[in-house]
């Protein structure tokens, strides 16, 4: 048993960091993105390809770096550090279901960057219907630039072409994660029945939430550090030294869990599904009170704009609500018999 | 990054399930004096016969020389044993978790081969003496004095809060050997043998009623230099390594039965009628959702735990990141016993004991030692925010 990356898994991380704080600063991004249209340019969503991000966690097979669900956790987590914007996670998961379903040209298409996917769950609707034919009311994220839509549940997931898809654009919270409504009612490209990529989906969005929480802790750290007050660095005070360490702690807690549910879900463990509910419940937990609680240590700044502490929270929160929410994770989780 | 546990570990775990099945006491644990350590000896023996007692203390000093992880499969499967008594309530906790470990680090040939069999014999009792009325928190500004006379320290002070001392045989004692030096420089680990002339103990009743703490008198007690550990005017950096063994595996045994002790009261919850007076407890949402996180959060404290045993097998000693650990467990312990008294409904009025079976009301009350005891949850957050954080001192 060992809850750290290897070398190997150490270096991912290290190359996807320096790829991220070259081209997807936040203040850089924030300045030059058109955010009414996608939320990165193309050229920086294939370079994103070439260095295979798409197919870190897809099987040689099918043309993908060959890693598990766990080295494409470890990427989830620094895209949540960096509250990276783009459909990462619905290119992954419609790359997969591409390549399972044996659409090899769009699978590879997606993998190189060339077809942008968008993400739809439904929209408050029950009845809405993921298929062969797919139905009802939906929302969807990353919809403009987007080629083809995953419609995602927990019953289902389908590919659909996005030209098919008539949607409203709506105002989101998070500008970076364009939101868009749909009533659907369209033939799919290919579909799949069963949990299988929405709890692939709850894996990488418990690591993307921990990347979150760790990376509003580190924020936090450093500006308590860094800011002065009545003389002296405001860490120095109880009163924001112990809201720092809580924060570490909450990042420490949904980090392990996110990687012990990414490790269960990459072995086929019974108790994956145990781990995944709880790993995204502790994650999403401890990324929205970090990033809130990093506004509140910045004071005056933080509540402005231009920083950057408001892009955590709102990318906690639509993180939070997509492929399950806090509520139904918690549900499932006590439906789960106990791991041995 | 794996969660496979190696055939080794696979036959560690079916061992140990095999071997509590058989030897775990049936009977509750007495609740207090002599009867208690009698108990609890007993139960050290049992272990030491069994070859279970020191799992992960080196081999040369009668340990088996296992690691961590066995370690906590060996907790796991105490706990899931259903035992009638927890491993941290027991007058043979600092002997296996804090003299033990401190003298395998610190202490002379001589030390060590006297003492370290007695604790994994259960043949000797130890307690700590480190807390005093006027130094808590601020541990360093203790003032207990101990002057050299030959080759004795003779000390005279107090101590407070120890848990055991008056069934303990040994004792771990911080004392001031240098009164001019800086605070952290003047002070001296020593055993104590509690037997010692000029000794007077007085019980404290706590709050769940339990009567096993103690403060401790000292009126010119000769202890023999010969006990020092770790060197006259180091006691601080001994004391040091002591705390980061407590900080690391020394609750590890509390943590994991944590689990086992959230499944318990899901199942409580379901046989329980719920606070509408119709329905069981698990029905009212609150109290599902309250379940759900607990499960949860046992969840993610087994998983920092084995992250903490990862850390330290790659850096040889547990570091600060363990009070990260700790805080965690300790705020989450109360949560759970707290909820417990919401699902127990009109018994969360009727006191029970600590330990034993079906028993809440007690460990709840127990449970606010767990943001005070080694280090309140105030002082872990400092430890955390400076010495894993990197923040300025005030």
């Amino acid at each position: 048993m060992d809850l750290l990356p290897t070398e190997e898994q150490s270096e991912i991380v290290s190359t996807v960091r320096t790829q991220l704080k070259r081209d997807f600063d936040l203040h850089t991004l924030a300045q030059s993105a058109d955010f009414s249209d996608t939320a990165i340019s193309p050229e920086l969503w294939q370079r994103c390809a070439e260095l295979g991000w798409f197919g870190l966690g897809l099987e040689e097979t099918f043309g993908g770096v060959g890693y598990t669900v766990v080295e494409e956790a470890l990427l989830f987590a620094e895209l949540g550090a960096h509250a990276t914007p783009g459909p990462f996670l619905s290119t992954v998961l419609a790359t997969r279901l591409a390549a399972t379903s044996g659409l090899t040209d769009l699978a590879a298409r997606l993998l190189a960057g060339e077809t942008h996917a968008a993400l739809a769950e439904p929209d408050g609707d029950a009845d809405a219907v993921i298929g062969n034919s797919v139905t009802g009311r939906f929302r969807i994220t990353d919809l403009a630039g987007a080629d083809v839509v995953l419609f995602l549940s927990g019953d289902g997931a389908a590919l659909v072409d996005a030209a098919t898809v008539a949607a409203n654009s709506e105002p989101s919270i998070d500008v970076q994660v364009p939101l868009s409504a749909a009533s659907v009612e369209a033939t799919a490209l290919c579909s799949s029945e069963g949990s299988e990529l929405f709890d692939r989906a709850s894996v990488l969005l418990a690591s993307e939430l921990a990347g979150i929480a760790t990376a509003t802790a580190e924020q936090s750290t450093e500006y308590a550090k860094d800011r002065e007050q009545f003389g002296t660095p405001i860490g120095a005070f109880q009163a924001v030294k112990h809201r720092c360490a809580d924060m570490a702690v909450r990042a420490e807690a949904a980090t392990c869990a996110a990687r012990y549910a990414s490790l269960a879900v990459a072995n086929g463990q019974p108790d994956a599904a145990f781990w995944t509910h709880a790993a995204r419940t502790i994650a999403g937990d401890a990324a929205i009170t970090n990033a809130q609680t990093n506004v509140q240590n910045h004071g005056g700044i933080g509540f402005t704009w231009e920083h950057t502490a408001h892009r955590f929270v709102t990318r906690a929160q639509v993180r939070s609500r997509t492929a399950g929410n806090r509520f139904s994770h918690l549900d499932e989780l006590l439906e789960q018999s106990v791991p041995d | 990054m794996n969660l496979d546990l190696t055939a080794e570990e696979q036959a560690f775990r079916a061992e140990a399930r095999d071997w509590l099945r058989s030897n775990l006491p049936t009977e509750p644990r007495p609740p207090e004096g002599q009867e208690m350590r009698e108990f609890d000896l007993n139960w050290q023996r049992t272990l030491f016969d069994g070859g279970w007692a020191g799992i992960n203390w080196p081999a040369e000093f009668g340990g088996r020389g296992l690691s961590d992880i066995q370690q906590m499969i060996w907790y796991e499967e105490f706990a899931k044993a259903d035992p009638p008594f927890t491993l941290a309530n027991s007058c043979t906790f600092v002997g296996n978790m804090h003299g033990g470990p401190t003298l395998i680090v610190n202490g002379t040939d001589e030390q060590k081969s006297e003492y370290l069999p007695q604790i994994l014999k259960g043949e000797k009792a130890w307690c700590q003496g480190f807390s005093e009325p006027g130094a808590g928190s601020d541990l360093a500004g203790l003032s207990t004095k101990a002057e050299i006379d030959g080759d004795c320290l003779v000390v005279t002070g107090q101590k407070t809060w120890t848990s055991y001392a008056h069934v303990a045989d040994l004792q771990e004692l911080l004392v001031r050997t240098d009164p001019d030096a800086p605070k952290h420089k003047g002070i001296t680990w020593v055993v104590c043998d509690m037997r010692t002339p000029g000794i007077e103990i007085r019980e404290i009743q706590t709050m769940s009623h339990v009567t096993d703490f103690c403060e401790v008198f000292y009126d010119e007690v000769r202890i023999p230099l010969a006990n020092v550990v770790g060197g006259l005017n180091n006691g601080w950096r001994t004391a040091m390594s002591t705390l980061s063994f407590e900080r690391g595996t020394g609750f590890m045994a509390d943590q994991v039965e944590l689990a086992s002790t959230v499944e318990r009261l899901i199942e409580q919850a379901k046989v329980r009628t719920g606070p509408d007076g119709k329905r069981s407890a698990i029905s009212d949402d609150e109290i599902r959702r309250r379940l759900a996180v607990a499960r949860a959060e046992v969840a993610a404290l087994r998983a920092m735990t084995i992250a903490g045993i990862s850390r330290t097998a790659r850096s040889g000693a547990p570091g600060p990141e363990g009070s990260m650990i700790r805080l965690f467990h300790g705020e989450l312990h109360q949560r759970v016993y707290q909820l417990a008294l919401d699902i127990i409904g009109p018994e969360a009025l009727r006191l029970t004991p600590v330990d034993g079976e079906g028993v809440w009301t007690g460990p709840y009350l127990q449970s606010f030692a767990y943001t005070i005891g080694g280090g309140t949850t105030d002082i872990q957050r400092n430890i955390v925010g400076e010495r894993v954080l990197g923040l300025p001192r005030a």
